[in-house]
């Protein structure tokens, strides 16, 4: 028992420790709330009011008529699934939409470019349907409202084989 | 107390050594990886064709068929004496290969016949039969004993290769003989199929899917009855499904933890037992030939690496240091190697190394060459490329000299796996 246990534990050592150097490299989100999070965007969109110039104009304070298309699709790096840049400020649009209409129930779909297998594509459109979803529960999205799916590199937004067309295919839509 | 793990390594390492020593042995025989120097030179003459009308016309295909597969093994090098010049080109032969091909009604019976040269003595007579519609799976079970008689292991043509075919977004699951001979798709899903493996008796195809209308699931069908039945539908990723050698079990890439994290299911799909724990990315599992070890890929240490662990998922270590971004697996039948791809500015290469990471070395280059999976004599490895510009199946010897393109019909084509030598195509 023991040695196992001692096998274990030096595992679980060596683990930890690459972990924290898969995370230093990478600059994923830590798994607590980001630190750009918003926890409460205090601008006009407060919950149950109309959030003027955005989606549901002239509509009095109903809540309900905001839809998946409605939310802005947000980027990623090459090989990367944290949300960093313009991400991050199109994640605080989409978590403000989601809190003022609770009835919008969302699937995020993770996309890949074509580069890297199709496997590894799969887990990584996952890690960035996750990464959104996180984002958005740090911000205050209940979570019932989130769904997540992977679609690897099967459904492009663009064809082609270069930066632009792979730029545009790093993504995370809702559906 | 601390010398339980030594045990088990010494332990480890004498089985490791007792499947070695067969592999070398039979490389002693003849080695075939040595390139087309060490091929033999056979001398192929027609069969002799007897019984009904049909019989002439099917007995010239044959000869050709024969003569391609004895060319793919990669163990011979083929003069077709009823060509003209060929019995020129014999000239050098040390073995003659004939026989004669008799079909009456819907019965085909091929008495094969091997004979050294110059003596001309008979060094191999084997009967053979099968349905006429078949025929060609007789010349292959032929063309897999002269293999057996010149280098000491069954040749792979009575094989299956299963693959993905793309047809605008739709990918389906496709089987065809080893030789590209009738491809025919097992779906028609209009979904998006990924990743087949066969399970080690070839009687059943695992693949990833889109089929059930949500994420990515782990399918399983038989290529007879083809109605394919779900094996993990769990939330999150089920992806990358491979049977174990003895069939018990299926690694697979799960995320019910949150995560996409190895697993291991029963054959059923049930009881998941997990390998990994590791916030990064883990996918892409194999099994070595023996099951105790499993290769995958993960970016736990910046991008994904080829890794290897125990079959209980211990002993973890990254496989090759001398290059980096690896992925996609595929340990040889042999166990002595493994098979996986580097990538390039462009795409990927295929290299092998041995199962201990060193020896690395590049057998695929030019264009993006993906998804390299063994033949079951552990001698070919077929790929996918897009190297003459569109995305098809090729095959190529462990020294990379000229890999050979199989005839999909034009379709765009990957994601190949190459059948056991057991299964349905195989009535020895």
């Amino acid at each position: 028992m023991s040695p196992t246990l001692l096998r274990t534990t030096v595992i679980a050592a060596a683990l930890m420790a690459l972990f924290a150097v898969g995370c230093a490299k990478k600059g994923v989100t830590p798994p607590a709330a980001p630190p750009a999070a918003p926890t409460s965007p205090t601008t006009p969109g407060t919950p149950g009011t109309t959030d003027p110039g955005t989606t549901t104009p002239g509509t009095g304070g109903t809540t309900s008529t905001a839809k998946a298309s409605d939310l802005r699709i947000v980027y990623f790096d090459l090989d990367s699934y944290a949300i960093v840049g313009a991400a991050q400020a199109d994640l605080d649009a989409n978590a403000r939409i989601l809190r003022e209409n609770t009835a919008l129930r969302v699937t995020i779909e993770g996309h890949c470019d074509e580069r890297g297998t199709v496997e590894y594509n799969l887990a990584l459109g996952q890690k960035r349907a996750d990464s959104v979803r996180d984002y958005l529960l740090a911000a205050g999205v209940p979570a019932g409202q989130l769904a997540t799916l992977s679609k690897g590199k099967e459904f492009p937004a663009a064809e082609g084989s270069d930066e632009t067309a792979w730029a545009k295919n790093r993504r995370a839509e809702f559906k | 107390m601390t010398l339980r793990p030594l045990h088990r390594f010494s332990l480890f390492a004498i089985l490791a050594l007792a499947l070695v020593v067969p592999a070398l042995a039979d490389d002693v025989r003849l080695d075939i990886r040595s390139g087309a120097s060490s091929r033999l030179p056979l001398k192929l003459t027609a069969f002799t064709p007897a019984g009904d009308r049909d019989a002439g016309a099917t007995s010239v295909q044959a000869d050709e068929v024969l003569a391609a597969d004895l060319r793919n093994s990669g163990a011979f090098t083929v003069a077709r004496a009823w060509e003209a010049g060929g019995a020129a080109a014999a000239a050098s032969a040390q073995a003659e290969v004939g026989g004669k091909w008799t079909q009456r009604g819907s019965t085909i019976r091929l008495t094969g016949e091997v004979r050294e040269l110059p003596g001309r003595q008979v060094i191999l007579t084997k009967e053979y039969s099968g349905p006429a519609a078949r025929w060609r799976d007789v010349v292959h079970r032929f063309a897999d004993d002269i293999v057996l008689q010149f280098t000491g292991e069954l040749g792979v043509s009575a094989t299956r290769i299963a693959f993905i075919v793309q047809d605008g977004r739709t990918k389906e699951l496709w089987v065809m003989d080893a030789d590209g001979h009738d491809p025919r798709p097992l779906t028609a899903d209009r979904s998006v199929a990924q990743s087949p493996a066969w399970s080690p008796d070839g009687s059943l195809l695992i693949f990833t899917s889109y089929r059930g209308g949500g994420g990515p699931q782990l399918w399983v069908l038989s290529p007879e009855a083809r109605k394919p039945f779900l094996l993990s539908g769990r939330p999150g990723l089920n992806t990358g499904g491979a049977y174990s050698p003895d069939g018990t079990g299926v690694l697979c890439t799960l995320g019910i933890d949150g995560n996409a994290e190895l697993y291991r299911l029963d054959a059923r799909g049930g009881s998941p037992q997990r390998l990994t724990t590791h916030r990064g990315i883990d996918t892409s599992p194999c099994w070595s030939p023996t099951g105790r070890e499993i290769a995958f890929t993960s970016d736990r240490s910046g991008v994904p690496q080829v890794h290897v662990m125990d079959a209980d998922g211990g002993n973890l270590r990254r496989l090759t240091y001398d290059v980096s971004y690896t992925d996609s697996p595929a340990w040889s039948p042999r166990g002595d190697r493994l098979a996986f791809v580097v990538r390039t500015d462009g795409g990927f290469d295929i290299w092998t190394c041995r199962s201990d990471g060193t020896n690395t070395t590049r057998i695929v280059a030019g264009g993006s060459n993906e998804n390299p999976r063994w033949s079951p004599d552990g001698r070919h490895v077929v790929f996918s490329s897009d190297r003459d510009g569109k995305r098809s199946l090729w095959v190529s010897d462990l020294d990379g000299a000229s890999p050979r393109k199989l005839d999909t019909g034009g379709r765009k084509a990957m994601s190949p796996a190459w059948s056991p030598r057991s299964g349905a195509t195989s009535s020895r």
